[in-house]
C-alpha cells in the first residue's frame, strides 16, 4: 500500500470521516510545510504515550491521579458515575458540581457483548467500600442503555448506606413545548416537581 | 423509490457520522431492515428521543430495490419499554429477543415474528417477578418456533414416528428435538425426564399455563434453550445478548 492510501484508509478508521474526507484531509497534509504535519504526528503521539485512564476515577489524565482527584477542594463524599471521560468535562464546565468523578468507560449493553466485567464498575464499589462516599450521582446517558446501566449500578449499591440519585430528565430548557417529542414530556411528566 | 409505512421496533442503534444514527429496524411488512436516521443526533431532531433500543413504532422507509440500507424519513414512537430498563434481567431477556431477530429474522415480510415481538417485550415489562423465568423462555421460544426452528417434542425429529404422549424423550438439540427409539439409539440422544418434558411443552404451547419452575429447573431449561439456538441458529456466531441472559450477571448482586 502506498504511504498516500495508508493515512487515507487511517484516517478513514476515524468516527464521521469516510472516504472522501479522509482524501481531502490527506491532500490538505500534503500541501502543508513539514513541520507541521510533524507536529500533528507528534501530538498524535503524544497523547497516545502520555495520556491514561486515572487509576482512581478513570478518567483521561496524563498524570496519575488526574487533577480532579488530586484537588483538596473537592468534595470526595459525592461521586458523579458517568459513561464517558467525555462526559466528565461536558459536566464539569456546565454545572457546578464540585464532587469527584467515575467513568464506567461505557454502558450495559448485552446486544454488544458489553457486560458489567467490561465496565469500571468493581472499582465503584472498592471505592464506596473504601468509605468516605456518601452520595453517588448517577449521571449515564437517558437511554435505554444508559438506564438499564443505572438501575444495575443503584441495586449493586443498595444496602450500602448511602445516597443514590439520578439526573432528571425533562424539557430543554430554553425550549418550547410544542416541539419537545412525546417521550420526553412523558418523563418531564411523571417527574413533575411541586412548586408551592 | 416507494415510501413504506410499517410498524418497526428498533433492535440496534449506531452512531454514525457527526450526527446521524444507522438503525436496525424489525418491521412488520419488510422484516429486518437497516436504515439510516439522517440527523438524529441533532438537538432539535425530528426523530427526538424516539429511536431508543427496543422502542415500538411506525416507521416511514424511503426504499429502493437491492438496496440495503434505507433512509428513514419517520418515526412516530407509540411505546418506550421503559419498564425494561428498570430491572436488569427483563432488559436481558428482551436484549436475548432482540438479538435472535436480528441475526435469524429474514429481511422479507414476516408479520408473524414482529407480532411475536412486539408482544413479547410489552409481557416482559409487566410480568410479575416470580413468572419472569418462564415468560422470558416461553417467548424466546416461541420466537424460534416462528422463526421455523421448533422442537419436535410430538414426533421424531428425524422420520417423524409419532412420539408416545408421556414419559421421558431422547432429545437431541443437533437433530432438531425428540427422537423415537430407533433413531436414538442410531444417533444418540440424551434424555428430557418426564417433568422436563412436560415443562417444556407448556412453554411452547402460549396458550399453556405456565410451568413452576424451581431456580435449578429454570437454569436447565435455559441452557437447553441456548444450546438449541446456538446450534440451529447460530451457525457459530457469537450471541452476546444470549449469553448475557444465560450468565445472568445481575444476580450475583
Ligand atoms: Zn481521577
Ligand atoms: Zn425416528
Amino acid at each position: 500500500m502506498s504511504a498516500i492510501e495508508e493515512l487515507i484508509t487511517e484516517l478513514a478508521r476515524l468516527p464521521g470521516i469516510g472516504r472522501k474526507t479522509a482524501q481531502r484531509l490527506t491532500f490538505h497534509l500534503l500541501q502543508q510545510p513539514a513541520e507541521q504535519v510533524g507536529r500533528l504526528a507528534a501530538a498524535l503521539t503524544g497523547v497516545s504515550e502520555r495520556v491514561r485512564a486515572c487509576t482512581e476515577c478513570g478518567n483521561l489524565t496524563e498524570e496519575q491521579p488526574c487533577a480532579i482527584c488530586r484537588d483538596p477542594r473537592r468534595d470526595p463524599a459525592v461521586l458523579c458515575v458517568v459513561e464517558e471521560p467525555s462526559a466528565v468535562s461536558v459536566v464539569d464546565r456546565a454545572t457546578e458540581f464540585r464532587g469527584r468523578y467515575h467513568v464506567l468507560g461505557g454502558r450495559l449493553s448485552p446486544l454488544d457483548g458489553v457486560g458489567p466485567e467490561s465496565l469500571r464498575i468493581a472499582p465503584l464499589l472498592e471505592r464506596v467500600d473504601r468509605g468516605g462516599v456518601r452520595e453517588v450521582i448517577l449521571a449515564t446517558n437517558p437511554s435505554m442503555e444508559g438506564e438499564v446501566t443505572a438501575t444495575y449500578i443503584q441495586q449493586l449499591l443498595a444496602g450500602r448506606g448511602l445516597r443514590v440519585t439520578r439526573l432528571a430528565r425533562g424539557l430543554p430548557v430554553g425550549g418550547d413545548l410544542e416541539y419537545v417529542d412525546g417521550v420526553t414530556l412523558q418523563h418531564a411528566l411523571s417527574a413533575r416537581q411541586e412548586i408551592g | 423509490m416507494t415510501l413504506v409505512t410499517t410498524p418497526a421496533i428498533v433492535l440496534s442503534a449506531l452512531r454514525y457520522g457527526e450526527t446521524s444514527k444507522i438503525v436496525r429496524l424489525a418491521t412488520r411488512e419488510l422484516g429486518v431492515q437497516s436504515a439510516i436516521a439522517k440527523g438524529a443526533l441533532r438537538p432539535r431532531s425530528r426523530f427526538g428521543a424516539a429511536l431508543q433500543l427496543l422502542s415500538d413504532g411506525v416507521a416511514q422507509l424511503l426504499t429502493k430495490e437491492h438496496r440495503e440500507l434505507h433512509v428513514l424519513t419517520a418515526f412516530d414512537i407509540t411505546r418506550v419499554p421503559v419498564g425494561l430498563a428498570a430491572d436488569v434481567g427483563r432488559y436481558a431477556a428482551a436484549s436475548a429477543l432482540a438479538e435472535v431477530m436480528l441475526r435469524f429474522a429474514p429481511a422479507d415480510p414476516h408479520a408473524a415474528s414482529y407480532d411475536l415481538l412486539r408482544d413479547a417485550l410489552g409481557l416482559l415489562e409487566v410480568t410479575p417477578p416470580a413468572a419472569l423465568d418462564q415468560i422470558a423462555l416461553r417467548t424466546l421460544w416461541r420466537l424460534v418456533s416462528v422463526l421455523g426452528f421448533a422442537p419436535a417434542l410430538e414426533s421424531c425429529a428425524r422420520d417423524g414416528q409419532p412420539l408416545p404422549p408421556d414419559g421421558a424423550l431422547p432429545f437431541n438439540t443437533r437433530e432438531g428435538g425428540a427422537l423415537c427409539a430407533a433413531c436414538a439409539a442410531r444417533h444418540g440422544a440424551s434424555s428430557l425426564p418426564p417433568d422436563a418434558r412436560a415443562d417444556l411443552t407448556a412453554l411452547l404451547d402460549p396458550a399453556g399455563e405456565l410451568p413452576l419452575l424451581d431456580q435449578r429447573h429454570a437454569a436447565s431449561h435455559r441452557r437447553l434453550l441456548s444450546r438449541y439456538i446456538r446450534f440451529h441458529l447460530g451457525e457459530g456466531a457469537e450471541l452476546p445478548a444470549l449469553e448475557f441472559w444465560l450468565r445472568r450477571p445481575w444476580t450475583v448482586a
